[in-house]
């Protein structure tokens, strides 16, 4: 099969790739540009641990054709910390321990992300939406949703901060 | 108190900003260069013997390496953590999904492909898929040693007798599903020859044991065996047993070359082990105070193919199927039965959360017959300081459940109003 010409920019990098059409953006991102961070639970869009932000939406990596991520914007969990300073969604499920076994985090953190990045005072309720496509088998996803609330303040009180 | 540097204070984890970052190294993460990819074929039939493997057709691929069934085991082909009935590549299959061949090839496509062209001729048996047949006398033995694996026994008083004279007597049959653990991460290894020694790294909560039954499958002295737990992406239990272990382990030295396997989401679920299903005959007994005197009660786990933590499991049913609770006479029988289903083992609880179901079910029940709350049953029978269990053991040091159970009733008040109004 011929292979395809994909342009598209990784966590603000711009990547070009010959690749077979039929690899899904999970395989480029991992096998290729060795992402390893963004995870496979499922392979069929269940489980969520293959979350990637694509043009500020949250998708399934794993059911993502990698042409279809031509011309488009990618964010992994590689892409979250800024400058070696990790984000306030890191450093909160870190505090709030909401990382157990950490397989689920990356997707979590995600997830998480494009809620707080459209809506920075999120009702609870929101934030378990906000999560329901990803699964943790370990958490009972309480503290995930504390850590969600903690980063959220966070950015609420940081924002009132700089407005003052 | 004293100022203590970690007791006492939330510490964060040692490998959660790794996790957090995306940069923890799980199985699939590991980058070995040359590594031969390995698969499973796995039976589709439940129970047979295997009469014939033929692989005439998949040698002939370009890139299959090497395909190894039974006959290729160098040490003793069984393995488990309590008893050794799993074979690693099995010449009688008691499961739909029992590995019967391992291919190793270049890369997983070609390995996939492989999978598809080995012929396998079975003599089909009767298959068993529930313990009721597997207990019949002329049932099909599964294993050599018959298909109970196990019986447990608690004795305590003369529970019949008081069964028969007792003011209130409930008696019900429960019925547990089976679950699979479906940790997010699915079971996967490497493995590659390092001086000599056979380095096999893997997402497993049981590094020893792997290390066991791997010199033991492969003939290898525990000094040429190192098994290094990988990051592990959850295990509940399930990854106490063997999973990829042997495969890798196997290939790795009769090839030379570093080796994967990393289970997809199906064969997760298909080969490794589940929570036992239960089948549990209860019957309580006790006076109009509502006090607990007598407790009869026949489980019935269903281990599947193989024994796995089958037998601990029931026993741990047998020890916990009283629940919380103080009863003087007992009679408890536990039985760990062959199937040929799905393989059941450890996961969270041990045998104990099936029991609670039924002990707690119970509870209720009286609590209903007697006309008093279920909380109120409870607090009559539970465990305190001076207590003896159903095993005999006396309780001389703190008892947390009694204050336990207040807690979670004043938290049920709290976030179900209206509970607290009528009979309790």
């Amino acid at each position: 099969m011929a292979e395809f010409h994909l342009e598209m920019k990784v966590n603000g990098k711009p990547i070009v790739l010959d690749v077979d059409p039929g690899l899904r953006l999970l395989d480029v991102l991992r096998d290729i540009l060795h992402l390893t961070g963004t995870k496979e639970g499922c392979g069929e869009g269940e489980c969520g641990a293959c979350s990637v932000i694509l043009n500020g939406k949250l998708v399934d990596s794993c059911l993502v054709l990698a042409p279809q991520a031509n011309g488009q914007e990618v964010i992994t969990i590689e892409g979250i910390a800024q400058n070696g300073e990790l984000d306030s969604l890191q450093k909160a499920f870190l505090e709030a321990g909401a990382v157990q076994c950490g397989y689920c985090t990356p997707g979590m953190i995600l997830a998480a992300k494009v809620l707080l990045d459209h809506n920075s005072t999120p009702s609870r309720l929101e934030i378990s939406k906000s999560i329901s496509g990803n699964i943790c088998r370990c958490t009972g996803y309480t503290k995930i949703i504390q850590a969600v609330e903690i980063a959220a303040s966070r950015i609420a009180t940081k924002e009132g901060a700089d407005h003052a | 108190m004293p100022d203590y540097s970690t007791i006492g204070k939330s510490i964060q984890r040692i490998d959660g900003i790794d996790k957090v970052l995306g940069k923890s190294q799980y199985i699939a993460d590991i980058d070995l260069p040359g590594t031969l990819c390995l698969k499973v074929l796995r039976s589709d039939v439940a129970h047979a013997l295997v009469k014939k493997i033929d692989v005439s057709e998949v040698e002939r691929i370009p890139g299959v390496v090497r395909i190894f069934t039974h006959v290729d085991i160098p040490g003793i082909n069984g393995y488990g953590i309590i008893v050794k009935d799993q074979p690693a590549l099995t010449d009688k299959v008691r499961f739909k999904g029992d590995a019967i061949a391992l291919v190793a090839a270049e890369n997983e496509e070609i390995a996939k492909r492989a999978l598809k062209l080995i012929k396998v001729d079975f003599e089909k048996l009767p298959p068993i898929y529930d313990v009721w047949t597997a207990l019949k006398e002329d049932a099909p033995a599964i294993h050599s040693r018959g298909n109970i694996l196990t019986v447990s026994k608690i004795k305590k008083g003369d529970a019949e007798a008081v069964l028969n004279q007792a003011e209130v007597v409930v008696s019900r049959s429960y019925t547990t599903q089976r679950v699979e653990h479906c940790y997010i991460e699915t079971e996967g290894g490497v493995a590659y020859i390092e001086n000599g020694i056979l380095v096999i790294k893997v997402s497993t909560q049981n590094p020893h044991y792997d290390r066991r039954d791997v010199a033991r499958v492969l003939g290898l002295p525990m000094n040429k065996v190192r098994v290094i737990q990988a990051t592990t992406g959850g295990g509940f239990g399930g990854k106490l047993d063997i999973s990829v272990q042997c495969f890798l382990g196997l290939a790795a030295i009769k090839l030379g070359r570093p080796v994967r396997m990393v289970y997809d989401r199906q064969e997760s679920f298909v080969a490794t082990g589940k929570r036992h299903p239960f089948f549990i005959d209860y019957t309580t007994a006790a006076n109009k105070e509502g006090k607990l005197l007598a407790v009869k009660v026949k489980i019935v786990g269903d281990t599947g193919a193989y024994a796995s933590y089958g037998p601990a499991t029931l026993v741990r049913a047998a020890v916990h199927a009283t629940g919380p609770y103080e009863v003087l006479n007992v009679d408890i029988d536990a039985l760990c039965v062959y199937t040929n289903n799905p393989i059941s083992g450890a996961m969270r609880g041990f045998g104990t959360p099936q029991m609670a179901f039924a002990c707690e079910s119970q509870m209720d029940l009286l609590a209903e017959a007697l006309g008093i709350s279920p909380v109120e049953m409870r607090r009559r029978n539970i465990l305190q300081q001076g207590s003896i269990t159903a095993t005999g053991q006396k309780m001389n040091k703190s008892v947390g459940i009694g204050k336990t159970l207040e807690a979670a009733w004043e938290k049920a008040l709290q976030v179900m109003p209206g509970l607290g109004d009528e009979r309790r």
